[in-house]
């Protein structure tokens, strides 16, 4: 009965379709005017072209009205050293306090002004300052840029400020406990090299940093090579290639007793760290294995693999009915409060891994049931599992570039980690290429049978001892 | 605000949060409290050990000094200043160079950990075994009741013709030395007039001994040596004639007298059982 009503209404819908009468324009209102094939082929090139210096451009002409422009360097907390850590950090923080032209109050009137954000981030290998504004005020966005990047005033005075301000930072940081935990896992998991630094850097180097080691840390690493001038907006690759040519000629490519910092590998240890308090609510604990590079032809796998195991907060409303396995149990058994699955990737090497977090008397479930998943991953990953988490996967690709600052983004840091951007219909062609017995074979590459680093912050009496843990890496009916 | 703190008891380490604050380069929190980094970090000095516990040196909230007469005073850093002991000390030698990936020698160090596991588990197994074969083996019977098994029978004490009865296991046990009269005799007896059809040959291994088990297989009575008609055995119970060869020959019992188990080490000596 139910079913030969639809089939009356789908014919009804059909034949009002190939009528094209204004009935028809009602009914295609939910539906989207673009499909997903149009819109990956639709997507306009990201132009890319390179200065004298070796500065690269890079540019995707959205038609917006808006624009994001933005110099990304790969320069990180991974250059730098236990004596400096902390140092591009400090020199974010310096990067608006006014260049030797603005003085602060100049540099912050001339943004506003323009009703445009002036921000920057530093992570482990990229540092990017960036600033959204109006497509037509692009040359001046990239004049400000320029000045804050090249000729930045570091008064001694800001610095003595901004120390206060980095350690109240600081402070601040210890109440997000999921960098917290995240911070201790690469201290533990790369212990002993560069990517074991905090992109913070330890509490000593904010009080000791000096304007010296920021000029030091400016000259051996903003050097033009390793810089590229993303945009994305309503903007023309020639005319930034122009304001290019105007403001970052002058940005150095030499360095100082050619001494070119050379990026050595990072030995992954597996360990743990174990920050227990149990005066704190919620334990936060996250179990990683080393993972593939940012290049690897693993990394596509590990994407897919990803978004099988997804992520879960308690908030999700889909209960016993969400798609994946360990979403399922976390919400039947009360797991616990969220977990993701993440994959961190480097220059080199990377972390993938499942963070979650939970209360403590769920400790033990949860991480027994996360290393299942992974488990499963190895050994029983099904050909369903592996269609879903593909579309998963490339509805969160695209859906991600929804605006022109996070295609600045993706952009920048494409150019930095590949020398290219790799479009959207390359990423879907690879996504597609995924079966499940690849997903089997990379999964059991990289996490079967291997040693993880953990790393708990909470009351984390019940987390298994670390050998119980590894002994959940492999399963003995295999 | 301290005494506040003394009174609530339960709800101090949130109120505390108000003590806390931050302390700059230039400006000390608390003159005359000279705390140096260096003598609250971890003790460098202390022997490390594999599982090195910082307890009480982690941060919670923020760089900070509180000092106070009537709550906890303490040094508070960021998560960032905690620094992962070097374990170099417990390091397999492939894992020393931390610019060197783990990845290359991951094969070599779990295949040599699961080789010695496996070899550890089947020494394992086989001491355990030995062990418990040791112990249960220890039920079974003892060297002295084993001993009484057998019985060492010295030939030369026999003369020609006679029979020695010995005890054995608790039965009767013949022994008769045979003439070789008798041996012809016994070897041209015709199979058809047995009851239990056995030649000679398979029941001696040296037709001068004759060795059988002095149990009539009528009904248990002990025959008599020397007796009867056929030059042999007589059970007087029920009148059973047995040949010189242990054999039945009239009478009620259905089966030849028992051929136990015997060797000769030498000429002169006989085991039996």
């Amino acid at each position: 009965m139910a079913a030969s009503v639809c089939r009356v209404g789908s014919t009804v819908g059909r034949a009002l379709a190939k009528a094209r009468s204004p009935i028809l324009l009602s009914l295609r209102r939910g539906q989207a005017t673009v499909t997903y094939a149009q819109s990956l082929l639709g997507a306009p090139e990201t132009r890319l072209s390179a200065l004298d210096n070796g500065l690269r451009i890079a540019s995707e002409e959205t038609g917006h009205g808006t624009c994001t422009v933005g110099l990304w360097i790969s320069c990180g907390s991974r250059y730098e050293t236990e004596k400096n850590n902390g140092a591009g950090f400090f020199l974010e923080h310096m990067a608006f306090k006014g260049t030797k032209k603005h003085p602060q109050m100049a540099l912050e009137q001339q943004v506003e002004s323009m009703g445009a954000h002036l921000s920057a981030y530093t992570s482990r290998e990229h540092t990017a300052y960036y600033m959204k504004t109006l497509a037509k005020d692009l040359p001046k966005a990239v004049a400000l840029l320029s000045e804050v990047l090249q000729s930045n005033a570091l008064s001694e005075a800001d610095i003595e400020q901004q120390r206060s301000v980095v350690l109240r930072e600081l402070e601040e940081v210890e109440g997000s406990l999921q960098d917290v935990c995240l911070d201790l896992l690469h201290a533990t998991a790369f212990q002993g090299t560069p990517l074991g630094h905090s992109v913070l850097g330890p509490s000593q180097n904010a009080r000791t940093l000096s304007r010296q080691d920021l000029v030091d840390f400016i000259s051996s690493h903003y050097k033009a090579p390793r810089m590229v001038l993303a945009a994305a907006g309503g903007v023309t690759h020639e005319e930034l290639v122009g304001l290019a040519k105007q403001h970052f000629s002058g940005v150095s490519f030499e360095y100082e007793d050619d001494a070119v910092p050379v990026l050595s590998p990072c030995r992954f240890s597996g360990s743990e760290i174990r920050m227990r308090d149990d005066d704190m609510p919620l334990a936060h604990i996250a179990i990683a294995v080393e993972g593939a590079s940012a290049a690897s032809p693993d990394i596509v796998p590990l994407m897919v693999a990803n978004s099988i195991i997804g992520s879960y907060d308690i908030t999700f409303g889909g209960g016993k009915h969400l798609s994946s396995r360990l979403a399922r149990l976390a919400s039947e058994e009360s797991l616990c409060h969220s977990f993701q699955a993440f994959h961190s990737s480097y220059s080199d090497t990377g972390l993938l891994g499942i963070y979650f977090v939970t209360d403590k008397h769920h400790i033990d479930d949860m991480m027994h049931w996360s290393q299942n998943a992974w488990m499963n991953m190895c050994t029983t990953v099904t050909e369903s599992d592996i269609a879903r988490a593909k579309n998963v996967l490339k509805a969160s690709l695209v859906g991600q570039l929804n605006g022109t600052t996070p295609i600045c983004d993706d952009i920048g840091r494409h150019v930095l980690n590949y020398g290219r951007r790799i479009p959207l219909a390359e990423w879907d062609a690879r996504i597609d290429a995924v079966t499940p017995r690849m997903v089997r074979d990379v999964c059991s590459k990289y996490i079967y049978d291997k040693c993880p680093a953990v790393s708990a912050v909470g009351p984390i009496e019940q987390l298994p001892d670390y050998n119980r843990m590894r002994s959940a890496m492999y399963w003995l009916r295999f | 605000m301290m005494s506040l703190a003394a009174r609530s008891g339960a709800f101090s380490p949130y109120l505390q949060a108000t003590n806390y604050a931050v302390a700059g380069p230039l400006k000390a929190l608390i003159p005359g409290v000279v705390v140096k980094g260096e003598k609250v970090l971890v003790d460098t000095k202390k022997p490390f050990l594999t599982r090195e516990s910082l307890n009480g040196q982690s941060p919670k909230t923020g760089p900070a000094v509180s000092v106070s007469i009537n709550a906890k005073a303490a040094v508070r850093f960021a998560h960032t200043d905690i620094k992962v002991p070097d374990f170099s000390d417990y390091r397999r030698p492939e894992l020393l160079d931390p610019k060197k990936s783990s990845q290359e020698s991951s094969e070599s160090r779990k295949t040599f950990s699961y080789l010695v596991t496996g070899a550890t588990a089947v020494l394992g197994v086989y001491t355990a075994k030995t062990v418990a074969t040791q112990f249960i083996s220890s039920m079974s019977a003892s060297a002295d009741v084993l001993a009484m098994s057998k019985i060492e029978v010295k030939l030369g004490e026999i003369p020609e013709g006679k029979n020695m009865t010995f005890k054995w296991r608790g039965k009767p046990l013949f022994i008769r030395h045979r003439s070789e009269k008798e041996i012809a005799a016994e070897e041209a007896v015709d199979m058809a007039e047995l009851r239990d059809p056995q030649h000679d040959k398979d029941r001696v291994a040296n037709p001068k001994w004759i060795i059988v088990i002095g149990v009539c297989t009528h009904l248990g009575c002990v025959p008599i040596a020397n007796a009867g008609d056929y030059g042999g055995y007589y059970c007087p119970c029920h009148g059973s004639h047995y040949d010189a060869s242990g054999r039945i020959r009239k009478g009620p019992a259905p089966l030849n007298l028992e051929v136990p188990y015997y060797e000769f080490p030498d000429e002169d000596t006989v085991i039996v059982g």
